[in-house]
């Protein structure tokens, strides 16, 4: 498949030719994010010569006879007086016309709906203003649309209405056919994105066969968090010669940072505020705060930033204020698992653990594999005691791919207050060989920790080889390096007196593969994020 | 036994059942409807001269049309139209001339509003005006625009009724937001689909707008009063739901909708959306307390305790002990810290109401409780914890007269206090205790009392309250006294009202579902109709696996299977001991001595009575006692020595006549008379002829009890000793008659095989 796509993309002067007459069709139609997108790639590819240029296609009779009529329109509508130009674009028969006097209609209701939730009633009418144009416009769309009268443009117009009525079932289907239909318009693709809502109902639906339907292949696994496989189309992209699309390099980036969580919080930089971002690295909270506060006064019901302002009042020790914000983000979308650890993560310091199971339980519940949910389980599981629950969280948060690579290191340990040395050491052996293969220097000091307790125990069990091994290594780390040196004493002392070292072969060790040990090492995690942190 | 527990409804927030004003936004607003109220008001100040009847009838209209729902025109004419015909016409003329006139028209009312109020009797300060006074503010504060809508509406609202298609409109309608973020309004959707789709449901046949804080919060209140105190008279679950739902959609902040909420759905068992409820309610409220005081002893960190206390009390209430137990000792530690003594009393007493819950034994911590509460002058939890003592020290056969005085000691506090929730408490706990000793009198008495007390706290709603548990618990043990006196019809009555009152998914219909099996088995039992008994043995062990038990015992000695019968009785032997349930033991033994008399084992039947006797004489339980020296009297003219039997039974028979059941003064004059047949047997032959007239005297009054009971077996039993004695004493036509009717019953029963009984 990848060969074919690579065949598809070889004629890039072909993608280019395309782009280029995609471009000025949005334009004359006002859709502008969709040029934004087109032009974006556009700029990546080499520039045509000037005979390659697409010629501007031909004007029909009826294009002629609205030519006046669309040019007024056109310049009320980028003044956004709508009402006017839908108004000179009653008569007009030519699709773009069409097309332009009906998403003119839609966009005066939209912004007459903006302006009445400034001014409403008060709360009695809040959430009951609705844009009035859209019942008209799905009547007079879903006739053109039996009749088979609807172009690509006026389908996707179509599936908007539908959408924003809910139905959207319905949407679906009308948004594939527009896709179907112009396959170039990004913006159908979009619409779309936002329908689809799991990989078995992207699956079941037949897509037209066109390069643009990688870009949204792609788009769709970075929403679906299948981020692997986007990396992976994203990167064939790039090779086929869209390397230097800032669309792609930029879709990338939020891929990756899915892959750390916070997703959904780089996407909507643009309706978040990028200044309370700036002051909240700057440690800056309570500027932060104001600016968050501010975002929302412009869209309440802005994903990120009550999740956002809800960290910054955790930062300023607010913690009832933190509540409240995260609250607030989980009434605007109850799957803010963001919002949810949040509040778990303050109840926390308020010295609630029991209370704050249930929202990290929450968290956990909508990331499953998300190993930090897992360790603030356990942690909590811990203060209470729970020392079962903890452990099976603890080494859960290891299965599914531990990100901050403490759950084994907290599993070694609560092993070890509960006097279970060989579980312990085992935990020991894999956390070092995990710190070990992932090759880069942590800035845990912990190694030491786990060596020192790996020396003691071999020594224990008479594996002198071992500890002595275990011994030297913790020479190299300075917190330890005493300790290291003691047990290295206590290691030749004991040689000396003759005794022989066991060769109880069913202790585990560092330096054995694990598959010979008993415990049973999985790493099946459907998100491996190990290869994916950069 | 009542349980002492049932501060379920604690909420720092609520005091008897009123949510606090809260302080968020806007509470009040101008809407149509409030203009048809505002108008009626003005045309009721301005008439003057009206009847007094029609002024009355308006005067106690006015405070539900002021805090109930909106009401479409039509609906609002109608309700004054009862009220007062000439009333409503002036009202719709003023309406409908202000909405077919212009925005002026409107304005100017407002204009002169408060001027008819000025001269009038309605003050500044009285709920009308008060209302009044909202109303203009509201207004006025409205700007041009809005005033405009506001009249838009208005006429809309005073056409609604001509023109349907218009209003039909809305209940069709999706709601639309003003998002621009198209991924942010998909996920949402998904999320509030159901809830949408129930409320669009519930717009469609009643065209209803969103309510104002001010309504909403009439509404909680309201609902939250009656699901305290009649649960059968607040709205369904499911509609109260979506009621809320709707609250909470237009306005958010309401935390107080999310308690209700709470409450709603531990009504439906439903612990998914009572602990979210819970805690997004307390997460709401803690905002609301964080303004100001923060960590003090009240506001925040208070509601936190609070909040944590809460968790626990809901996990108890689902039966997740270990996660009620966990969520305390949170609740204790936080409030340790922040020293809230009053918190820490009510940890400590849901900590001994816990271990008792998990069976285990309490009283040191109760001792502890009380003593502490005394300390804190926190009269409710200190006698709380004394009943919960008296619960315990009846169970372990404290002795009788220090149980009562403690709890009339607490009785003389709880009616100084005026604890209404405690003297019902104390009065079911009184006929509880009564009822175990075996006086059937007195444990009527106060059941009855319970039962006629007028409630000390206020009728609000015109809802007493009547579904705690102690009135359960009476009702029920009103419902055993009868079934003992074999008054079925009233027994069938109780149970009605018990079902009515306590419906089978509410926390208390355990009670009343034991109790009504526990009748139906006993008098499948005493009718010989062992094969109903069977099915309700299986319920029985469902409520309470014990009883079952022991009642399965009885079932398998009534038929014969006397093998397992007595496995199982060991096995409920060792049950008991362990949990030192001491009726039971006794229970117990008595059945085990009537297995040994099935194979005639009657001398070894002799030191389990003696032991059970010990026991129930130590415990103060008069009717098992009772019961016990009637076995033994049985045992004892079994092996030959009725002299003894004779002095046994007539010694217990006044007990037995003045407080056992039917079938023990049956019993227990039967015994009697077999023992005069007995000795006269034995006596010389002058006075033998007056022992058997005695013996003939005895079996006539047994006789009665059993045909009331119409225990047809005793009966019949009965008749053929009659019979004989008429046949010793010569009385041919009486011995006929008695024979004849033992024909019948025989006829009529199964052939038991036994001819003369070897029971009691």
């Amino acid at each position: 498949m990848a060969a074919m796509r690579s065949s598809e993309f070889g004629d890039l002067v072909q993608i280019k030719k395309q782009l280029i007459s995609i471009i000025a069709q949005c334009k004359e139609r006002g859709l502008v994010h969709s040029v934004k997108w087109a032009s974006e790639l556009s700029v990546s590819l080499d520039a045509l010569p000037l005979n390659e240029i697409p010629a501007a296609p031909e004007l029909t009779e009826e294009d002629a006879r609205d030519l006046d009529a669309l040019c007024l329109a056109k310049s009320h509508f980028e003044l956004k007086e709508y009402d006017r130009a839908a108004y000179f674009l009653r008569g007009c028969r030519s699709q773009k016309a069409y097309f332009l006097y009906m998403y003119s209609r839609y966009l005066s209701g939209e912004k007459k709906k903006d302006d009445e939730t400034v001014d409403s009633l008060g709360p009695l009418e809040k959430g009951q203003v609705r844009n009035e144009a859209l019942r008209e416009l799905r009547v007079e769309l879903s006739k053109k649309h039996s009749a088979g009268e609807l172009d690509g443009f006026g389908l996707y117009l179509y599936g908007v209405v539908l959408r924003k009525l809910d139905l959207l079932k319905e949407a679906v289907e009308i948004f594939v056919a527009a896709t179907h239909a112009l396959p170039l318009h990004w913006g159908s693709w979009l619409e779309l994105c936002n329908l689809i809502t799991n990989i078995e109902m992207l699956k079941s639906l037949s897509l037209p066969e066109c390069w643009v339907r990688d870009f949204f292949m792609a788009h769709m696994f970075t929403e679906l968090q299948m981020i692997k496989e986007a990396l992976q189309k994203y990167q064939s992209l790039m090779e086929a010669g869209f390397a230097k699309s800032t669309y792609i390099i930029s879709q990338i980036a939020v891929a990756y940072h899915n892959i750390r969580g916070e997703g959904y919080l780089q996407k909507r930089v643009f309706c978040c505020p990028l200044t309370g971002n700036y002051y909240s690295l700057r440690s800056q909270h309570e500027k932060a705060a104001l600016y968050f506060q501010r975002a929302l006064k412009l869209n309440p019901r802005c994903l990120g930033a009550w999740t956002l302002m809800g960290h910054e009042y955790m930062e300023m020790k607010n913690t009832s204020a933190a509540i409240q914000a995260y609250r607030h983000a989980i009434e605007v979308n109850k799957r803010d698992y963001r919002a949810w650890y949040g509040l778990g993560q303050t109840y926390e310091i308020l010295k609630m653990p029991f209370y704050s199971l249930y929202y990290y339980r929450k968290a956990h519940h909508l990331r499953p594999n998300d190993s930090r949910m897992l360790v603030a389980l356990g942690e909590c599981y811990e203060k209470l005691s729970q020392q079962v629950e903890a452990k099976k969280c603890y080494w859960r948060a290891y299965s599914v791919g531990d990100v901050e690579r403490m759950a084994l290191l907290k599993l070694a340990k609560l092993h070890e207050q509960l006097n279970e040395s060989d579980d312990a050491a085992q935990c020991y052996i894999i956390y070092i060989q995990d710190i070990f293969s992932c090759g880069e220097q942590l800035e845990h000091a912990e190694v030491s920790t786990a060596l020192r307790y790996l020396g003691q125990y071999y020594f224990k069990n008479k594996l002198y080889d071992e500890a002595s091994l275990c011994a030297q290594r913790c020479c190299d780390y300075n917190d330890a390096r005493e300790e290291g040196k003691a047990l290295l004493r206590q290691i030749s002392a004991v040689r000396e007196q003759g005794e022989p070292s066991s060769t109880d072969l069913s202790l585990p060790s560092v330096f054995n593969p694990l598959i010979n040990t008993t415990t049973p090492v999985r790493r099946a995690s459907p998100l491996d994020l190990s290869s994916g942190t950069p | 036994m009542a349980s002492v527990h049932e501060s379920l409804y604690f909420n720092p927030m609520m005091t008897n059942g009123v949510v606090h004003a809260n302080i968020f936004g806007i509470k009040d607003w101008v809407t149509p409807y409030k203009i048809a109220v505002l108008v009626l008001l003005h045309e009721m100040s301005t008439t003057k001269p009206m009847a007094l009847l029609d002024r009355r009838r308006l005067n106690k209209l006015i405070l539900p049309l002021q805090q109930g729902p909106d009401l479409t025109l039509e609906q609002f004419l109608k309700i004054v139209e009862e009220c007062c015909l000439r009333m409503v016409n002036a009202v719709k003329l003023k309406l409908l001339l202000m909405a077919d006139g212009e925005l002026q028209d409107m304005e100017h009312f407002f204009t002169i509003l408060p001027n008819a109020f000025s001269d009038s009797e309605a003050f500044k300060t009285s709920v009308v005006g008060l209302f009044m006074r909202q109303m203009l503010l509201a207004y006025n504060k409205l700007s041009f625009s809005q005033v405009y809508k506001l009249y838009k509406s208005l006429q809309q609202y005073c056409h609604r009724d001509n023109q349907p298609e218009l209003s039909a409109l809305p209940a069709e309608d999706m709601e639309l937001t003003s998002n621009e973020d198209p991924s942010a309004d998909h996920i949402d959707k998904d999320e509030l689909d159901t809830a949408s789709l129930h409320q669009s449901e519930l717009r469609s046949d009643e065209t209803r707008g969103p309510l104002s804080q001010k309504q909403a919060e009439y509404f909680l209140a309201r609902q939250a009063y009656l699901l305290k105190n009649d649960e059968n008279k607040a709205m369904s679950p499911a509609k109260l739901q979506d009621e809320l739902n709707n609250i909470l959609k237009f306005n958010p902040d309401f935390a107080e909708a999310h308690y209700l909420s709470y409450l709603n759905s531990i009504r439906v068992q439903d612990i998914y959306i009572s602990t979210h409820s819970l805690l997004h309610y307390f997460d709401r409220l803690i905002l609301s307390g964080g303004e100001g005081k923060s960590n003090g002893d009240e506001g925040y960190g208070r509601s936190l305790r609070y909040a944590v206390l809460n968790l626990a009390t809901l996990h108890c209430r689902f039966g997740h002990y270990q996660q009620a137990d966990l969520a305390l000792q949170e609740a204790i530690r936080i409030a340790q810290e922040a020293n809230d003594h009053v918190c820490l009393q009510h940890c400590l007493s849901w900590l001994y109401t816990l271990e008792q819950l998990k069976g285990s034994d309490s009283v040191v911590l109760t001792e502890d409780s009380v003593k502490i509460a005394a300390h804190f002058c926190l009269p409710y939890l200190a006698s709380l914890g004394i009943q919960s003592l008296v619960k315990q020290g009846a169970k372990q056969g404290m002795p009788a007269n220090k149980l009562l005085d403690a709890l009339r000691g607490t009785d003389i506090m709880h009616w100084k206090q005026s604890l209404s929730e405690l003297i019902e408490i104390s009065l079911a706990q009184t006929t509880s205790i009564w009822r175990m000793y075996g006086k059937s009198t007195m444990a009527r008495q106060q059941a009855q009392l319970l039962l006629n007390m007028n409630s000390l706290e206020p009728v609000n709603f015109s809802v007493q309250q009547n579904n705690t548990e102690a009135f359960a618990v009476a009702l029920c043990h009103l419902a055993e006294l009868h079934a003992e006196q074999g008054l079925y019809a009233v027994v069938s009555d109780i149970m009605k009202h018990l079902k009515q009152q306590f419906p089978p998914h509410t926390q208390h219909a355990k009670l009343w579902m034991l109790c009504d099996l526990k009748i139906q088995f006993e008098k499948a039992m005493n009718d010989g109709k062992y094969h109903l008994a069977e099915p309700h043995v299986t319920a029985i062990s469902a409520l309470n696996s014990t009883e079952g038990l022991y009642r399965k015992a009885q079932l398998l000695k009534a038929l014969n299977q006397t093998s397992e019968a007595s496995k199982i009785l060991q096995q409920l032997q060792q049950q008991c001991e362990k949990s030192k349930n001491i009726e039971m033991t006794i229970r117990v033994m008595l059945a085990s001595a009537e297995l040994h008399w099935d194979s005639s084992g009657f001398a070894t039947a002799l030191p389990l009575l003696l032991q059970a006797l010990s026991l129930s004489r130590q415990h103060n339980l008069q009717s098992l006692t009772s019961e016990t020296l009637l076995h033994l009297a049985f045992t004892q003219l079994m092996l030959g020595i009725p002299e003894q039997a004779l002095v046994l039974v007539q010694d217990v028979l006044e007990s037995v006549l003045a407080h056992g059941s039917l079938i023990d003064k049956g019993r227990a004059l039967l015994l009697a008379a077999r023992c005069q047949m007995a000795l006269a047997g034995a006596a010389a032959q002058e006075h033998r002829l007056t022992a058997l007239e005695q013996a003939v005297h005895t079996l006539d009054e047994a006789v009665v009890y059993f045909s009331q009971l119409d225990c047809k077996e005793r009966m019949r039993d009965i008749h053929y000793l009659q019979a004989r004695l008429h046949h010793t004493l010569g009385n041919i036509a009486q011995r006929n008659k008695c024979s004849m009717l033992f024909r019948l019953l025989d006829q009529e029963l199964p052939s038991s095989g036994m001819t003369v009984v070897s029971h009691l």
